[in-house]
């Protein structure tokens, strides 16, 4: 885990709209691991409008840090928008897959439990089901407590992706966005 | 940005040329009159389109690209920050892949952690061998972008003559910083045609350049402050290296004349008032000189300018001003305010913008601060600098106050780093901006002697002189060679105490005098010969202290290169020192310096104006 961990810590939900250049990845993903901080989850990928894309990570670190991090972000010339979601009021989503073990006899409690998540089964084997369950991370965690008891054998996740219910310069108290330079 | 748009069209746009010369071109049309570099395989065409550029320039030679090789590519970059520091114009570097690339990156990270703005252009393995390990790549974007403002790989060649013209734009602009370009040598080669014109938009970085650039305080702003300043009794403004690369000297000074406010300059800052004026409290911070950082223990209102409460600077952050009421703080980069110290008040703009503004709005404002001052004044009769003054053995601290006597703030000095930086920034005066080069954030030992070089390439008729240690001479001595090269009269010192006497300072209080790798008392590098062999008309030591004076008179006036080795004391140190993370509380003055004692610094906490 990253050096600069401590109890006070929570997970930050980070926004960055920036350019599709060459190198804003690493260069952005530097400015956490040049601090020792690790970054949780990741995930890139295009935005309305097609020459941006938007990166949305979760990061372990303390509310001032990621703000300080975020300003420092802000300067990146191919930055476009910076924003902390973590308190602002937003949906947020991930998908999973997960393969979970279902044997003979198991196979009809498992897709009962799975039904109350609305986990669909998107292959099966007679030894496996491969269920894809899209939720915030609570619903995810809340799944994933269900089904370990039979068994997982592999999953991966998207990783967390967040879009804020009113435009965020609407928004009064809450979020805490660094800059908005988007038009 | 726009300014680019609006110039008329250039009179090569249009024509067919290679990738190198457009990159030429592009280097002229931004004013650069000199590029610092060393070449090499992948940069081979750009250096032939400099060699030809000013073979077709030799009727007109204000308008070709001089060209100074140094011995290694580090010295080009530092020569390439000299220049900038020294001029406040973009410093320019040209280096080859690989070993170039790499041994560019001191510099550069140098240069990012001081705010100067420079350009590097590497050169890189052709675009196909890229990833390869090809002979002499070197991953350039990933070293380089942690270390810089910005960096660009040219993919595409139509790309490269905007890349260059954006470089320039980004390292000049807001908190000036380095920019490096890295173009594969298949793209040098490219032939295409020019265009004269164009520059990347960047949206986000083009708004956010252009709200800093409108940012202006309003009334209300300067009410507030004002109403701050009306509130305290013991202002002091704390300068910082923003005001010198904001240009913002001449305002700084206008201010705290106006309201009779005293300053004290960080390392960086040191310039941006004349050291010689009476509001002048000189340097704070670690090494700072007493009087400052009692005037920074014993002030209520604490305007920074241009700073960032650096490690060095603040030292412990919780204790660093403790009966300040109230910090006021402008700076061009956001990310500065609040990030190590909380403020009252703060602006995010140009300083000098900001000076203007509450200057304008301050017409009115009277508030008498003469107590306060007398008690700053007190400070510095109390507490001035001092030294072992009978010692029999040469002190450096001496020798540079002789020099002073000689340069009367004067000239543009450059420094290594260790002792004899702290000490050419206590005993010397300063009295314009840009005058002291000097690795200030980085720290970086071997800058002093390339620096010098670049700045008096920048200004040939000024007297440049570099206060050097041994231990930082020997850093990056082949420049010295091209001192002598190109005849750059620079000047220098070697405070030559065997060995990193800084190191040797903290072994002695804090690692029980173990002095590990510090002495170099058994080292035979004779410097005097080393200049001489690199063809300096002047290269003496000195170790009578009686001949001191006279010495240095020479040496100064020298026409030509000169070096001067000084055999200093070993055991003189630094003082007054607040020791890494401590307060200015622990500040420890020496046997020569009067501080003061514990309570005498409690005592204070009294009542805004009783004490006074």
């Amino acid at each position: 885990m990253a050096n600069g961990s401590s109890n006070n810590q929570s997970t930050r939900t980070l926004s960055i709209l920036v350019e599709n250049r060459f190198g804003v990845l690493s260069r952005i993903a530097g400015l956490f691991s040049a601090r020792g901080y690790n970054i949780e989850s990741l995930t890139v990928a295009g935005s309305a409008d097609p020459e941006l894309s938007r990166i949305t990570m979760v990061v372990r670190c303390e509310a001032l840090l990621a703000q300080q991090i975020l300003k420092q972000v802000d300067k990146i010339p191919e930055a476009v928008e910076v924003l902390d979601l973590t308190e602002a009021n937003c949906v947020e989503r991930e998908l999973i897959l997960v393969r979970v073990r279902a044997p003979e006899g198991k196979r009809t409690t498992l897709l009962t439990e799975a039904e109350i998540f609305r986990a669909r089964v998107v292959t099966a084997t007679p030894e496996n089901y491969v269920f894809e369950v899209t939720g915030d991370s609570g619903k995810v965690e809340a799944f994933l407590d269900v089904v370990r008891p039979y068994g997982i054998d592999e999953m991966v996740r998207t990783g967390k992706v967040a879009l804020h219910r009113n435009l965020m310069t609407k928004m009064s108290g809450v979020g805490q966005p660094v800059s908005s330079t988007a038009r | 940005m726009n300014a680019q748009l609006e110039s008329k069209r250039h009179p090569l746009a249009g024509k067919r040329m290679t990738g190198a010369e457009m990159m030429i071109q592009v280097l002229a049309q931004e004013g650069v009159d000199t590029v610092f570099g060393y070449t090499g395989g992948a940069i081979l065409p750009t250096y032939d389109a400099i060699f030809r550029y000013n073979v077709e320039h030799e009727a007109r030679r204000s308008e070709q690209i001089q060209l100074i090789v140094p011995a290694n590519e580090q010295g080009a970059g530092f020569m390439a920050a000299g220049y900038a520091r020294a001029s406040g114009k973009v410093g320019v570097f040209i280096v080859t892949s690989g070993p170039g690339a790499t041994n560019s990156v001191t510099p550069i990270r140098d240069s990012m952690a001081d705010s100067v703005p420079v350009v590097l252009i590497s050169g890189q393995v052709a675009r196909g061998a890229i990833g390869t390990d090809a002979f002499q790549e070197a991953p350039v974007f990933n070293l380089m972008s942690s270390c810089a403002k910005h960096v660009f790989l040219v993919e595409e060649p139509e790309d490269l003559e905007i890349t260059v013209r954006t470089a320039f734009e980004i390292a000049k602009s807001g908190r000036p910083g380095p920019v490096v370009i890295d173009v594969p040598k298949d793209v040098q080669n490219w032939e295409g045609k020019f265009k004269g014109e164009g520059i990347y938009r960047f949206r986000g970085y083009e708004n956010r350049m252009k709200s800093l650039a409108q940012a202006r305080l309003s009334s209300q702003e300067c009410a507030d402050f004002y109403e701050l300043l009306q509130k305290c009794e013991r202002p002091l403004i704390c300068a910082g290296g923003g005001v010198i690369s904001g240009d913002a000297a001449g305002q700084l000074r206008e201010f705290a004349r106006t309201h009779r406010i005293p300053v004290v300059t960080t390392l960086m800052g040191i310039g941006s008032v004349d050291t010689t004026e009476d509001l002048s409290l000189h340097m704070l911070g670690m090494h700072g000189m007493a009087y400052a950082n009692y005037a920074v223990m014993d002030c209520d209102f604490l305007i920074t300018i241009g700073a960032r409460f650096d490690d060095r600077v603040a030292g412990k952050v919780q204790e660093f001003a403790p009966r300040a009421r109230y910090f006021a703080h402008i700076d061009i980069d956001a990310a500065e305010i609040g990030k190590v110290k909380s403020v009252t008040w703060s602006h995010v703009g140009s300083a000098k913008e900001a000076l203007i503004s509450l200057m304008q709005e301050g017409k009115g404002f009277q508030k008498d601060f003469s107590k306060w001052l007398a008690h700053v004044d007190k400070l510095k009769k109390e507490h001035v600098r001092n030294y072992d003054r009978e010692s029999n053995k040469i002190q450096p601290q001496d020798v540079l106050e002789c020099m002073n006597e000689i340069t009367k703030g004067e000239a543009i000095v450059c420094t290594g780093v260790g002792q004899h930086q702290m000490w050419a920034a206590q005993y010397l005066d300063f009295k314009h901006p840009r005058s002291l080069l000097t690795s200030g954030s980085m720290g970086t030992m071997g800058f002093g002697l390339p620096a010098a070089i670049g700045a008096q390439v920048a200004f040939p008729d000024r007297l440049v002189i570099d206060v050097d240690g041994d231990g930082s001479m020997r850093m990056n001595l082949g420049e010295l060679e091209t001192a002598t090269t190109y005849n750059l009269p620079i000047k220098v010192l070697v405070l030559n105490n065997r060995g990193d006497g800084m190191v040797r300072q903290w072994q002695k209080l804090y690692f029980g005098k173990r002095f590990s790798g510090s002495d170099k008392s058994l080292r035979q590098k004779d410097f005097v010969k080393t200049a001489e062999a690199d063809g300096f008309g002047f290269a003496e030591r000195l170790s009578d202290k009686a001949n001191l004076k006279e010495t240095l008179k020479r040496f100064a006036g020298f026409d030509g290169p000169a070096f001067l080795e000084v055999m200093a004391d070993p055991e003189a140190c630094v003082y007054p020192m607040v020791g890494p993370g401590m307060g200015y509380n622990e500040m420890i003055t020496g046997d020569f310096i009067a501080g003061r004692t514990p309570e005498q610094n409690i005592d204070r906490e009294s009542g805004p104006s009783d004490s006074f």
